[in-house]
C-alpha cells in the first residue's frame, strides 16, 4: 500500500518536472512543407541553399494539411511552417496558439483550390441545384473557405446542403463515383480527376472578380521568433530570392517538380496560377493596414469563429512585416 | 464554485475510502490463503478511490483547481509570461538558460563554416585557379571581420555608452520594481481608461481559452509595466549592432569586390555565381547578429540575472501557484495576448468540459447543425418503405396505369402496391432517435449484428465440416489479419459514403472475429457430450441444438465482447474518412477548429458507449450461460 502511494507520488513528480525542453543553440531548423504544392524554394530546398544560407541544417518534413503543421508547432517538433493555408492560421490564433504570420508564400487563384460540381450545375442554377445535395468539403482548410465564398457568390444556402467532411482526394474519388453533387478540392491531382466528370463552379477570373483567391503564408512559433530572428529574416530572404529567380524565369522547373512529387507538365500548369509577390509588394497591397491579407484575416477570422475560439479583436498582433527583406 | 466542491468531496472519498478499506482488513476474518480468488471480491470502495484518482487527476492537470481556489492568478502569471517573454530574447545571448553565449556558439560554428567552405573550394575541380583564389581571399577576409567584432580595442565609444545606458535603465527599473508604488501613475486620464478596459475585461475561461490579458491586480501591474519597459530596452539593444569603423570598412571592400565579381559573371556561371552568394551570404549572418567583445556585456548579464532574481522575489506566493497548482506547464504571452501552454492547452477543464457538453446536448445547438442525441418525428411509411423491398409491386399482376387522354393518371391495384412498399403513403408518426451518438451507436449495432448472423453458423459450420473448413479457411485466414482500415480506402469508392460503406466495414471487423470464436466454441465441445446424446438417441440437429451451440456459446459471447470493442475502434476511423455524422466526425472537425473541449467530449462519449456496451452483454452473458466455468 504505501509502495504503491509513494510510487504513484513520485510519478506525480516526474510529470509535473517534465515541462517542455527549450531547442536550447538552435543546431538546426525544423520546417513544415507539403507536397504537391510547387513552390520556386524548393530548389533552394533540394540545393540546399537554406542550410547554406542559415549556417545550420535545415529539416523539412511534408504534411497533409496545415491544421497538422499547427499541431506539430504547439508540441514543438516544428519552428516554421512554409505555406500553411490562411485558414489554418486563422483556426490557430483564434485559438490563442502561439504563432506569427512573417510571409506571405503562395497567392493563388481558383486554379489551385476550387470546388468542382456535377455536370448539369452551374453558377445561375446553384442556389437551386445543390439544395439537399451532398457535398464533400475539407472542413477547416483553405477549400472551406472557398466553398463558403463560392456558396455566397451563386446565392446557394450551406444549411440546406449535406457537407461530408472529406480530404481532397476521397472527396475526388466520392465525386467521379456520384456521391456527392459537388467536391471542394486543393491539389492538382485531386483537381484533375475531378475535372472528368464535370467542371469549376467559378471560373479563375470569375473567382478573382468576386475576390476570392487563395493565400498560404510562413508562419513562425512565437518562441523560435524571438530566440533566433536572424535566422528567420535569413529564411524568409532565402525565399525570396528564389521567388525572383522564379519570376525572372529562371527556376529550374525539373528539380521543384521532383521535389513535389509531381510531374513536369503537372508542375507547370500549377506554378503558372500561382503568384509570389515581392516584399515591397507585400507591404505597400498586402501586409499593410487594410491590406488584401489583413481583410482576409478579418473575414476568415469571423467566419471560422467557434464559441470557445472567438474571433480575435485586432489580426494585426499576429502579422509581423519586420523579417521581410529590405 | 462547483469544482472546489467537488475537489473537496473527491478528497474526502478519497481519506474515507482508505480508511474504510484499512478497517475492514482488520476486522474482516477470512481464511482464504493467497491465490484465492475469493481474495479478490468485494472491495466497491477501492472503485471510489480509482474513480476519485481519476477525476482529482483531470481537475489538477486541466488547472481547475487553480481556477477554482486562484481564479486571478491566470492574469497575474500572464502578466510574468509577458516579462519573461519581453527578456527571452535578450536572456538567450547570455548563458542563463544556455550553456554558452550565443555569439559564442555562433563564432564556433561560423568558424567551422568557413573552414569547410575554403576546403570545398579548394578541391574543387570545376573551379578556376583565379576564382578559387579571389573566393579563398574573400572567405579569410570574412574571417578577419570577427575579430573586429570580438576586439575589445575596436569598440566604439558610442557603443559602449548605449550599453551602459541600457545597462543602467535595466537596473534602474530593478530597483523601481521592488518599490511599493511601482509603477507611477502618469495622468489621472490613463489611468481611468485602463480601469474602464478592465471593466470590460471578461475572466478566465469565460469563452473557452481566454487568459484575461490586461493586468487586474497591483502585482500584475506592476509585472505588465516592467514587461513594456523591457520590451523598449530590448527593441533598443537589438536595433544597435557593434559595427565599428574598421567593421564597416572591412565589410564594405568585401561587398564592392563581390559585386565587382558578380558583374563580371556570365548567366551560365552556375556554380561561381552559387558559391559567391553562399559567400555573402557567410558575411551577412554574422554581420546581422549581435556580436560584441567578450566582456563589454559582461555588467548587462549581471543587471539582466539582477532583475531576474528580484522579479522572482517579487512573484512571492505566485512561484508556488505557478509550481504547483498549474503543474507541466504554464501561462504564456504571445505579445499582448496570453494562453495557457501544457496541458492545459490541451487537457480542458472538467467544467469548461461539462458546460460545452451540456451545449452541444441542447438539440438547436448539437455539432454542424446535427443535435448530439436527440428525436424526429419519422412516418411509420417511411419505415414500412424501408423495409418492404420495391419488386414486390413488379410481380403483382397487371400493368402499372398509363395517363389518359384527359390528363389525369388513375391509380390501379399495381400502383397502390407500389405506394405502399415505397412508403409513398400518410401514416402517423412515431418518434424516432437521431443526432451523432445515435448514428454511431447504429453502425456500432449493425455491424455487429450482422457479423453475427452470417458468422456464427458459419464458425460451427466450419468446426464442424471438413468442406466448410477447408473452403473458408483461406478466405477467412487472408482476410482477418488484414487491419479493418486497410479496407477504407476501397470502401469508399465501392460503398460510397453512406452508411453502407461504414456497416459494411464494421461487418468485416465483428465477422472475422465471430467466424474463429463460434468455430473454437463448436471444436471445443467435449467429446464426450456428444457421445452421451448421441447414445440417447439425438439427432444431427438435437445435437447441434441441445450439446453443441451451448457449449459455443461461452466463447461465442466472449468472442462479441471482443468485437465491439474493435468495431468502437474502427467506427471512429471509418467516420474520419467521409464524415456527415456521428463521434467520430465530430472528434475529427473539432481537432480543425483545435476544440480540445469537444475532442475530450467525444472520447468521452465513447467510453461510456463502450461501457454501456460491454456491461449489456455481460449481463447476457450472465443470463444465458449461467454454466459458464463450470462445465
Amino acid at each position: 500500500m504505501r509502495k504503491i502511494i509513494s510510487f504513484i507520488l513520485g510519478s506525480l513528480l516526474a510529470l509535473n518536472l517534465s515541462v517542455s525542453v527549450a531547442n536550447a543553440a538552435a543546431n538546426e531548423v525544423r520546417v513544415a512543407f507539403f507536397l504537391e504544392w510547387a513552390t520556386p524554394n524548393q530548389e533552394a530546398k533540394v540545393k540546399k541553399t537554406f542550410d547554406k544560407a542559415l549556417g545550420v541544417p535545415v529539416k523539412w518534413t511534408n504534411f497533409a494539411t496545415g491544421g497538422e503543421m499547427t499541431e506539430a508547432m504547439l508540441s514543438g517538433d516544428i519552428d516554421i511552417s512554409y505555406s500553411q493555408g490562411l485558414t489554418p492560421f486563422v483556426n490557430a490564433v483564434n485559438a490563442k496558439a502561439p504563432i506569427k504570420l512573417v510571409d506571405i508564400a503562395v497567392i493563388y487563384g481558383m486554379g489551385g483550390t476550387t470546388c468542382v460540381a456535377a455536370s448539369g450545375i452551374d453558377k445561375n442554377n446553384a442556389s437551386s441545384k445543390l439544395d439537399g445535395q451532398k457535398v464533400a468539403v475539407p472542413l477547416g482548410t483553405m477549400a472551406d473557405y472557398v466553398f463558403k465564398e463560392t456558396m455566397r457568390v451563386v446565392g446557394a444556402d450551406i444549411s440546406k446542403m449535406k457537407v461530408v467532411d472529406m480530404n481532397p482526394e476521397d472527396g475526388s474519388a466520392a465525386f467521379v463515383n456520384g456521391d456527392v453533387a459537388m467536391a471542394c478540392l486543393f491539389g492538382g491531382k485531386s483537381i484533375k480527376a475531378a475535372k472528368e466528370k464535370g467542371a469549376s463552379l467559378l471560373t479563375v477570373d470569375e473567382a478573382k472578380a468576386e475576390g476570392i483567391a487563395g493565400i498560404d503564408i510562413t508562419s513562425v512559433t512565437n518562441k523560435f521568433l524571438k530566440e533566433n530572428p536572424g535566422m528567420v529574416r535569413t529564411f524568409v530572404e532565402v525565399t525570396h530570392e528564389a521567388n525572383a529567380r522564379h519570376n525572372a524565369g529562371k527556376s529550374d522547373m525539373n528539380i521543384i517538380a521532383k521535389d513535389a512529387a509531381m510531374d513536369l507538365a503537372g508542375t507547370k500548369k500549377q506554378m503558372s496560377g500561382f503568384e509570389f509577390p515581392d516584399a515591397a509588394t507585400m507591404k505597400s497591397k498586402y501586409m499593410n493596414k487594410g491590406g488584401i491579407l489583413m481583410t482576409y484575416l478579418e473575414v476568415m477570422g469571423g467566419m471560422f469563429a467557434t464559441s470557445e475560439n472567438p474571433k480575435l479583436k485586432d489580426y494585426s498582433k499576429v502579422v509581423d512585416t519586420s523579417y521581410l527583406p529590405m | 464554485m462547483i469544482t472546489g466542491i467537488v475537489t473537496f468531496l473527491v478528497i474526502f472519498a478519497v481519506i474515507g475510502s482508505i480508511l474504510y478499506g484499512q478497517r475492514l482488513v482488520k476486522t474482516e476474518k477470512s481464511d482464504a490463503v493467497f491465490g484465492n480468488p475469493e481474495r479478490a471480491k468485494g472491495g466497491l470502495h477501492w472503485v471510489v478511490v480509482g474513480s476519485s484518482f481519476l477525476l482529482l487527476s483531470w481537475l489538477y492537470y486541466s488547472w481547475d483547481i487553480a481556477k477554482a481556489f486562484y481564479p486571478k492568478s491566470a492574469n497575474e502569471l500572464c502578466q510574468v509570461a509577458k516579462v519573461n517573454e519581453s527578456l527571452l530574447s535578450l536572456k538567450y545571448l547570455f548563458p542563463i538558460e544556455e550553456r554558452q553565449h550565443k555569439s559564442t556558439a555562433l563564432i564556433k560554428r561560423e568558424n567551422i563554416n568557413i573552414q569547410k567552405k575554403i576546403i570545398l573550394i579548394q578541391n574543387s575541380p570545376d573551379l578556376k585557379d583565379k576564382d578559387k583564389k579571389l573566393f579563398i581571399d574573400l572567405l579569410n577576409k570574412t574571417k578577419k571581420t570577427i575579430p573586429l567584432l570580438t576586439d575589445e580595442k575596436f569598440l566604439e565609444n558610442k557603443t559602449k555608452n548605449k550599453i551602459g545606458e541600457l545597462t543602467n535603465r535595466i537596473t534602474w527599473l530593478t530597483e523601481d520594481f521592488q518599490k511599493i508604488n511601482y509603477p507611477p501613475i502618469k495622468s489621472i486620464e490613463e489611468e481611468n481608461k485602463r480601469i474602464e478596459a478592465l471593466k470590460k475585461q471578461l475572466g478566465w475561461g469565460a469563452t473557452g481559452m481566454e487568459v484575461p490579458p490586461l493586468p487586474e491586480s497591483k502585482k500584475g501591474l506592476k509585472f505588465h509595466a516592467a514587461a513594456q519597459e523591457l520590451n523598449e530596452i530590448s527593441d533598443e539593444f537589438f536595433s544597435m549592432r557593434n559595427h565599428n569603423v574598421a567593421y564597416v570598412t572591412l565589410i564594405k571592400e568585401i561587398r564592392n569586390e563581390i559585386k565587382e565579381y558578380q558583374n563580371e559573371l556570365n548567366d551560365d556561371q552556375e556554380l561561381e555565381m552559387t558559391l559567391i552568394k553562399e559567400i555573402k551570404k557567410l558575411g551577412q549572418r554574422i554581420e546581422y547578429e549581435s556580436v560584441f567583445p567578450p566582456n563589454a556585456l559582461n555588467e548587462m548579464e549581471k543587471s539582466i540575472r539582477e532583475f531576474d532574481v528580484a522579479q522572482k522575489k517579487e512573484q512571492g506566493n505566485l512561484i508556488y501557484v505557478d509550481a504547483f497548482l498549474f503543474p507541466a506547464g504554464t501561462i504564456v504571452a504571445s505579445g499582448p495576448t496570453c494562453a495557457e501552454d501544457g496541458p492545459g492547452r490541451w487537457l480542458p477543464k472538467p467544467s469548461d468540459t461539462f458546460r460545452i457538453f451540456g451545449d452541444l446536448l441542447k438539440p438547436s445547438v448539437g455539432f454542424k447543425m446535427i443535435p448530439m442525441i436527440w428525436y424526429e418525428m419519422m412516418g411509420v411509411n417511411r419505415i414500412v418503405g424501408f423495409i418492404l423491398p420495391d419488386w414486390i409491386a413488379d410481380i403483382m399482376p397487371g400493368k402499372y396505369p398509363v395517363h389518359s387522354s384527359d390528363g389525369t393518371v388513375k391509380p390501379n391495384f399495381k400502383s397502390k402496391v407500389l405506394d405502399i412498399v415505397t412508403g409513398e403513403f400518410n401514416a402517423f408518426k412515431i418518434p424516432v432517435p437521431t443526432g451523432h451518438i445515435w448514428d454511431s451507436f447504429l453502425r456500432v449495432f449493425l455491424g455487429l449484428v450482422l457479423g453475427i448472423i452470417f458468422g456464427v453458423p458459419l464458425g460451427i459450420f466450419m468446426g464442424l465440416n471438413r468442406f466448410a473448413k477447408g473452403f473458408f479457411d483461406p478466405l477467412v485466414e487472408l482476410y482477418r489479419p488484414v487491419p479493418p482500415l486497410a479496407w477504407a480506402p476501397l470502401v469508399i469508392t465501392v460503398f460510397g459514403i453512406d452508411n453502407l460503406g461504414k456497416v459494411f466495414l464494421l461487418f468485416m471487423v465483428s465477422f472475422s472475429i465471430m467466424i474463429i470464436s463460434a468455430r473454437a466454441g463448436a471444436s471445443g465441445t467435449q467429446l464426450s457430450k456428444i457421445h452421451a446424446a448421441h447414445s440417447l438417441g439425438a439427432s444431427r440437429w438435437q445435437i447441434l441444438r441441445e450439446v453443441i451451440f451451448p457449449n459455443s456459446l461461452p466463447e461465442i459471447l466472449t468472442g462479441v465482447r471482443v468485437a465491439v470493442g474493435m468495431c468502437w475502434g474502427t467506427l471512429v476511423a471509418a467516420e474520419f474518412l467521409a464524415g456527415t455524422s456521428g463521434i467520430g466526425f465530430v472528434e475529427n472537425v473539432a481537432r480543425k477548429y483545435m476544440q480540445y473541449e469537444v475532442i475530450w467530449i467525444t472520447i468521452f462519449v465513447m467510453g461510456m458507449l463502450g461501457l454501456l456496451f460491454d456491461v449489456t452483454i455481460r449481463k447476457i452473458i450472465d443470463k444465458t450461460i449461467p454454466w459458464r466455468g463450470k462445465g
